[in-house]
């Protein structure tokens, strides 16, 4: 697994809010795909669209919850129509199939397309140390490669990256000239990849969905790259998640429905490759042989946990980093592993554990939007808080997320809401107390940096309003209990 | 630990791997208690479903050739509506003249055999490489070709009016590589092609699946407009990997 630095997320968030080259960066991305996601469920309609996610989540609970019943399914049809099928319960196993499939058939070059299960896995150096060049050829990618760098976005992995930064990369890794000319440095990329892809014996991709019925390997791109991987060299490792399986080739249209939709706002996208097993007899190219990975590498901790199993749900789409008000100001690096964004604070803590990620769940307003925008309805904020009440409440200290102090307050809190006596003496003390603290109105109303050793850290980033002078419960005792015209019903009780 | 049907291979068993899962989910061996309705679908329920269908399509053929028009024009083709063979070959001929290109590969599917576009292209003077299955000398030298090509020249298996796509299915004198190397391609669809939804597709293919005994092919690709990426600064450039141009000629 790549090196997890989810614990430096406030630092590197601190640090990402004052980079303007990546603020500039993640204002495209709102702009671009997710103004286009919007316009694209307007012109299928609101309601359809309702349709569609409904029926995709519903496909999604009932393979999850029958995944083994799936898995042998698939199994049996991949190997049925040619191909191999293998199981990995963690990156190093996966890593160590892919290099005894590499070095058994002596494959020197290897091209890659897009795969967030291969970054997870760390699968590139795996290959390299068994000396196989390794390519990445999706553009985004194949950047970040050249750069030594990690993916930013689910979809775009370079968005960090300005044109200039790219130019620079270019002219040092490629030897070309300095050219800031986005058409023409695609056109080199083309030129420099194009050669890789005839010479590779081997081609590895991800899997957008795996189909049980038929043992169908399905990957959506835009550049054809993935179709090149999976054309020209004589072998081809697909490598997926457990969770990608779908039951019938059938629930295909209304994923292939939801996923550029989400992802990009495209109807669809350029290229859907289905990959059924190797080329046959009949066929006039294409590989030789055809491997599946099905990974696990933490999975089927989802899985047992009822409260964040629908994690699994996800299908990669980017539409809750797009949205999202924090991962809009942060970036993708600052989460610190491979899933960034709302979708990247539940998964990564439970693939890494929740000691190492901790602070990611916090990294939320909670304010929704990814669980409007997720195309099969994850309920992203539920999962947050369920992690959140974790991390709180977790006999290991190391997985506590929050300090001493932050406790003892809460607790505090919590004695006083629960008793209304005590709340009306705290009201009366905190009033007297706001009335003798020196300096504290920042603003009227309002009560701004506290000196106070629990509430400084606390207050700032945050106002808190002034207590007023008379408390609900004392305006209802002495002025409205007992009035009904007032319109309140419930004056009796 | 190694399981006995990987072969030796690094990994775990099938069957142990299967359990972990089952032990996760809490749940004992077999099939969901409430099947998944689709697959419960027969050969007899799959080719009912097929009849209804194609009389729908043969009903609706001009409003779905109009959808697919203006689908496949917002997906990035650029649509050419001709009438008749002559007309199509005329027009295949004039995009590969106006393109200035010397070399052409053709695939070797049936729609060539009906629209013969070969001599009228070689008068010309331009090269073309028709793929026949025997006569190419293996791998190397097809795909040789495919990257002196200027041209790719494909024939489809379906078209979608929903989504403005192409599909295409393995075949003998189909390479994988003809709609995808060249920097430009063209392709000739015939009305009887297009279905109206991704729905409609997956029925037939499924159809064929079952009535093949459980084959599916290969592969099976869509193709919608030019290859893009926007993966610097979100700008869309075309023809990263695959062709910067393609050109859907559509025969009434």
């Amino acid at each position: 697994m790549p090196e997890v630095k989810t614990s430096e997320f406030t630092t590197a968030s601190a640090a990402a809010m004052l980079d303007p080259q990546l603020r500039r960066a993640l204002d495209r991305v709102g702009s671009g795909f997710d103004v286009a996601r919007r316009n694209a469920i307007e012109e299928v309609t609101p309601e359809v669209w309702e349709e569609w996610r409904e029926e995709a989540r519903s496909i999604k609970i009932h393979t999850l919850d029958h995944l083994d019943y799936y898995l042998e399914m698939l199994h049996d049809n991949v190997t049925a129509a040619g191909g191999q099928v293998y199981f990995a319960k963690d990156s190093a196993e996966a890593n160590a199939i892919v290099s005894h499939l590499a070095r058994s058939r002596g494959v020197k070059v290897a091209t890659k397309s897009k795969s967030m299960v291969s970054e997870e896995l760390d699968l590139n150096p795996a290959l390299e140390s068994q000396g196989v060049e390794v390519y990445e050829t999706d553009l985004g990618e194949y950047i970040i490669q050249l750069a030594g760098e990690t993916p930013s976005h689910l979809v775009a992995p370079a968005l960090h990256k300005s044109k200039e930064d790219v130019a620079e990369l270019f002219a040092e890794k490629l030897g070309l000239p300095y050219d800031e000319d986005i058409e023409r440095m695609a056109a080199a990329a083309r030129v420099a990849l194009r050669d890789k892809f005839m010479e590779a014996d081997l081609g590895i991709s991800g899997a957008n969905f795996v189909v049980a019925e038929t043992g169908t390997l399905v990957i959506v791109t835009n550049e054809g790259n993935g179709r090149l991987c999976t054309s020209a060299p004589r072998m081809h490792i697909g490598i997926t998640g457990m969770e990608k399986v779908i039951p019938s080739m059938q629930d295909l249209a209304t994923f292939l429905r939801l996923l550029p939709r989400s992802a990009t706002g495209q109807r669809i996208s350029s290229y859907v490759s289905m990959i059924t097993g190797p080329r046959r007899e009949d066929d006039e190219d294409g590989p030789e042989e055809f491997h599946l990975i099905l990974v696990d590498n933490g999975r089927s901790r989802m899985l047992r946990d009822p409260k964040l199993r629908e994690a699994l749900y996800c299908i990669r789409c980017g539409a809750c980093l797009n949205i999202c008000p924090v991962y809009q100001r942060v970036g993708g690096h600052a989460y610190g592993w491979v899933y960034p964004g709302p979708i990247g604070a539940v998964v990564t803590p439970m693939l890494t554990g929740l000691k190492e990620s901790k602070m990611l769940p916090q990294a939320s307003s909670l304010c929704g939007a990814c669980r409007e925008a997720c195309p099969v309805k994850i309920n992203i904020p539920r999962m947050l808080l369920e992690l959140r009440h974790r991390t709180a409440e977790s006999e290991d200290a190391q997985e506590r997320a929050s300090s001493t102090s932050e406790r003892f307050l809460a607790r505090a809190y919590a004695r006083l809401m629960s008793s209304p006596g005590k709340m009306a003496l705290a009201a009366r003390l905190g009033r007297l107390a706001q009335k003798l603290m020196p300096g504290m109105p920042k603003r009227r109303g309002w009560i701004g940096r506290t000196p106070l050793p629990l509430l400084r850290k606390w207050t700032q980033a945050r106002d808190l309003p002034m207590l007023p002078s008379k408390s609900f419960r004392e305006i209802w005792r002495d002025e409205l209990k007992g009035d009904d015209s007032r319109g309140g019903s419930s004056g009796r009780s | 630990m190694a399981g006995a049907d990987t072969g030796g291979i690094p990994g775990t068993s099938k069957a142990e791997f299967l359990r972990s899962v089952r032990d996760a989910l809490g749940r004992t061996e077999g099939p969901p208690l409430h099947p998944y309705h689709r697959l419960q679908e027969d050969l007899p329920h799959l080719e009912a479903q097929a009849a209804e269908l194609e009389a729908r399509l043969l009903e609706n053929r001009p409003q779905l050739l109009e959808r697919f028009t203006d689908m496949a024009g917002k997906g990035g083709w650029n649509v050419h509506r001709v009438s008749g063979v002559e007309a199509a070959i005329g027009r295949v001929d004039s995009l590969v003249g106006e393109l200035g290109a010397e070399r052409v590969v053709r695939s070797g599917q049936p729609v060539f055999d009906d629209v013969p576009v070969d001599t009228a292209l070689e008068w010309r003077g331009i090269e073309v490489t028709p793929i026949v299955r025997g006569e190419s000398a293996g791998r190397e030298q097809l795909r040789e070709e495919m990257r002196h090509a200027d041209v790719g020249l494909t024939g489809a298996d379906y078209a979608l009016a929903e989504t403005g796509s192409l599909v295409i299915l393995p075949r003998r004198g189909l390479s994988r590589l003809v709609s995808l190397v060249p920097p430009v391609h063209i392709a000739l669809v015939r009305p009887e092609e297009v279905l109206e939804s991704l729905h409609d597709l997956f029925l037939l293919r499924r159809l064929e699946y079952h009535r093949q005994g459980g084959e599916m092919g290969s592969y099976l690709n869509f193709i919608t407009g030019p290859s893009r990426t926007a993966d610097i600064e979100m700008t869309i450039v075309q023809g990263v990997h695959g062709p910067k141009a393609v050109h859907l000629v559509l025969i009434e």
